[in-house]
């Protein structure tokens, strides 16, 4: 029984690969007997009028050309495996996925919140609407701007949920921001049991009540959790991919809410939620003052003149303005051709400035340096658009005519300038050769926001 | 839209020159991707093999891709060196001979990886050999490897004429696999045997 115990603290709520359960077989064959562990096949095949129709099992991916089928030696017959959640173990028609359907998994109620911070009264009130949506379960948008504080936002309502018992979630789409989390949620919940999950995490707990989650990592999951909460839920590759968001929603009990956190709501988003669920605006940073307005400059022929090693006047005067003043700066490139090509002229300027992006591995260094202002500035990709803080950073985009800054990335890269007192502004600007819709969405959005009226 | 085989990126759906006329590097996986292997066209001679013919370094890319290949079992994979296979076994004069896994590992693998590999680039093959322990090579240390008795039987007769054959195998390290299986072959009447891997070390890091 003690085996069952075990197998149960591992596997309730979970999805897993039979062959890489990491128990002996006579125990789980044991617990398959008493109907503990139901199978699942790994790919279910459909056939068709048009030929086969693939499922996964684990992902939900339906996406055919995720699909490869070859001759497999092991059930001797054609075979379909999925290549979408591969990296998890390879899941295909003749494997087979075990869930648990034991006796429930039991979380304390005895928790403990240790957050001496104050909320606004705007953020308060946010928060109040959230707890009273998690207390009826329903899905709520918390739709908060750049530099609200919304992290602290979500304490109150996670703490209602580990009090009644109840397994949680939070899940955000970059791992950067479950690493940043992590601490805080390990501060403000000393006697929860947190677990943090992500592409090569090393786990502890697998029964952890509160799990930080990449969304990727809710593939392993299955009917867990009586509440998620999505941070950033507009970044990408969340908005991208049909199948996380289907992740997300087998992630949660049937019925479960699940809350979704951004400053950048997709129109998708918005209506879902106006129609089923609860939205809350926070339309003020903590410290009061309006978003940063973008200010558009053209900016031709960019990408000739530093193929020629030129950096085009107008960049080259504000980098100058910035070096000048002493202030940070970012500069956001559409391309890592486009950016590395442009680092050594930026070095001509002042050898420490250097470029971050995706498979920098030093990337979190460098913006620390950047923070202590040990490097002037950082040239980046949209890697940096969200989740990062640096006193009176000054951030210009080059190119903001092209098409990966949306309205959303337009917004959370401006959401980057005047988030901390006592610098509360500073020069968003977006070098163009042409505007675009997006660029004038994000820029009505902004002054929309910063006038709409707040609680005081 | 397809996308590349490697790194998931889609990959360009505008049908180019180079495709049309059949001359394009790769089709499944994108360029950036591919010219991370490092084309060596290494040849040697050992003991029992007329010549060994290695096409690409075993660098960090290589590694990454068997990783995902055996060990994931990313079938789909065996696509990505089709051309290179064609060009270099696409000779009538020549018998290929893969190097063959023990029957309870390919059950456990699910497939052969050099089967796979000839079975993507449509090259017929014959299956000579058989393995006789279920023991794999990456396990070993260079003297067990070294002291190691026959590895293969041959399952037909191979008659003592003039046709080339050519072992198959997806890396060559220290060679003790392909020398055992030329050996056998050579013992067994085959006069003349070559080998062709993907990978080799090359050595620098």
């Amino acid at each position: 029984m003690a085996d069952n115990e075990e197998i149960r603290q591992f596997l309730a709520g979970r999805i897993w690969l039979h062959q890489l359960l990491p128990f002996p077989q006579e125990a789980i064959d044991e617990a398959i007997e008493q109907g503990s562990i139901q199978l699942i096949t790994g790919v279910t095949t459909k056939t068709t009028w048009h030929g086969k129709h693939y499922t996964c099992n684990r992902c939900h991916n339906e996406n055919q050309a995720k699909f490869t089928v070859f001759q497999c030696a092991q059930c001797g017959a054609a075979c379909a495996y999925c290549r979408h959640c591969l990296n998890m173990g390879r899941v295909s028609c003749c494997s087979e996925l075990v869930i648990w359907t034991g006796e429930e998994q039991v979380f304390p109620r005895e928790h403990r919140m240790n957050w001496q911070g104050n909320l606004t009264p705007a953020q308060q009130k946010a928060t109040d609407e959230l707890l009273e949506s998690t207390k009826q379960g329903v899905s709520h948008l918390l739709y908060a701007v750049c530099g609200s504080g919304k992290t602290e936002m979500l304490f109150q309502p996670i703490h209602y949920l580990l009090k009644e018992g109840k397994r949680v979630c939070l899940a955000a789409p970059r791992v950067d921001v479950i690493l940043e989390l992590l601490p805080r949620l390990q501060v403000a919940f000393p006697d929860t049991v947190t677990e943090a999950l992500y592409g090569g995490a090393e786990v502890e707990r697998f029964d952890a009540q509160l799990i930080l989650a990449t969304t990727h990592q809710l593939y392993r999951f299955h009917e867990a959790f009586d509440a998620v909460f999505v941070d950033e839920a507009d970044a990408f590759p969340f908005t991208a991919e049909a199948t996380l968001q289907q992740a997300v929603k087998k992630a949660v009990k049937p019925g479960a809410p699940i809350h979704f956190v951004t400053a950048t709501p997709s129109a998708q988003l918005l209506a879902a939620n106006k129609k089923l669920g609860n939205i809350s605006l926070l339309a003020r940073r903590y410290h009061g003052q309006p978003l940063p307005e973008p200010r558009n400059e053209a900016l031709w022929n960019y990408e000739k003149q530093l193929k020629k090693k030129r950096i085009p006047k107008k960049l080259l005067d504000w980098t100058k303005a910035c070096l000048d003043k002493q202030q940070p700066f970012l500069i956001f490139f559409h391309q890592i051709e486009l950016m590395e090509l442009a680092e050594p002229l930026f070095q001509q300027l002042d050898e420490r400035i250097c470029a971050v992006h995706a498979e920098h591995d030093d990337r979190k260094e460098r913006v620390q340096l950047l923070r202590k202002k040990e490097i002037p500035g950082l040239l980046t990709t949209t890697i940096l658009e969200r989740g990062i803080t640096i006193p009176n950073v000054q951030v210009a985009v080059v190119g903001a005519e092209q098409t990966i800054y949306n309205k959303g990335a337009l917004i959370q890269i401006g959401g980057r300038v005047g988030r901390s007192v006592p610098h509360t502004s500073g020069d968003f600007v977006l070098f163009h050769q042409g505007i675009t819709s997006a660029m004038d969405e994000a820029k009505r959005e902004i002054r929309k926001l910063n006038h709409t009226k707040v609680p005081l | 839209m397809n996308s590349c085989l490697l790194c998931d990126k889609p990959l360009e759906d505008q049908p180019t020159w180079q495709q049309l006329l059949g001359i394009a590097k790769t089709t499944v996986v994108c360029l950036p991707c591919f010219n991370k292997f490092e084309r060596i066209d290494n040849k040697i001679e050992t003991q029992w093999l007329d010549s060994v013919y290695s096409l690409y370094a075993y660098n960090e890319q290589a590694r990454e891709y068997l990783h995902k290949f055996k060990f994931l079992q990313d079938v789909a994979l065996a696509e990505v060196f089709t051309d290179d296979l064609r060009k270099v076994l696409n000779d009538s004069k020549k018998r290929i001979v893969p190097i063959p896994m023990h029957a309870s590992n390919k059950r456990k693998r699910t497939f052969a990886q050099v089967d796979a590999l000839l079975d993507a680039a449509g090259i017929t093959y014959e299956n000579l050999l058989q393995k006789t322990t279920e023991s794999v090579m990456g396990e070993k240390s260079r003297a067990e490897r070294l002291a190691m008795t026959e590895l293969f039987t041959v399952t037909a007769d191979i008659p003592s004429n003039e046709a080339i054959y050519v072992l198959v195998d997806d890396i060559f390290t220290t060679g003790t696999t392909l020398q055992h299986a030329a050996r056998t072959l050579k013992l067994a009447g085959a006069k003349h045997v070559e080998a062709v891997t993907l990978f080799r070390p090359t050595g620098k890091k």
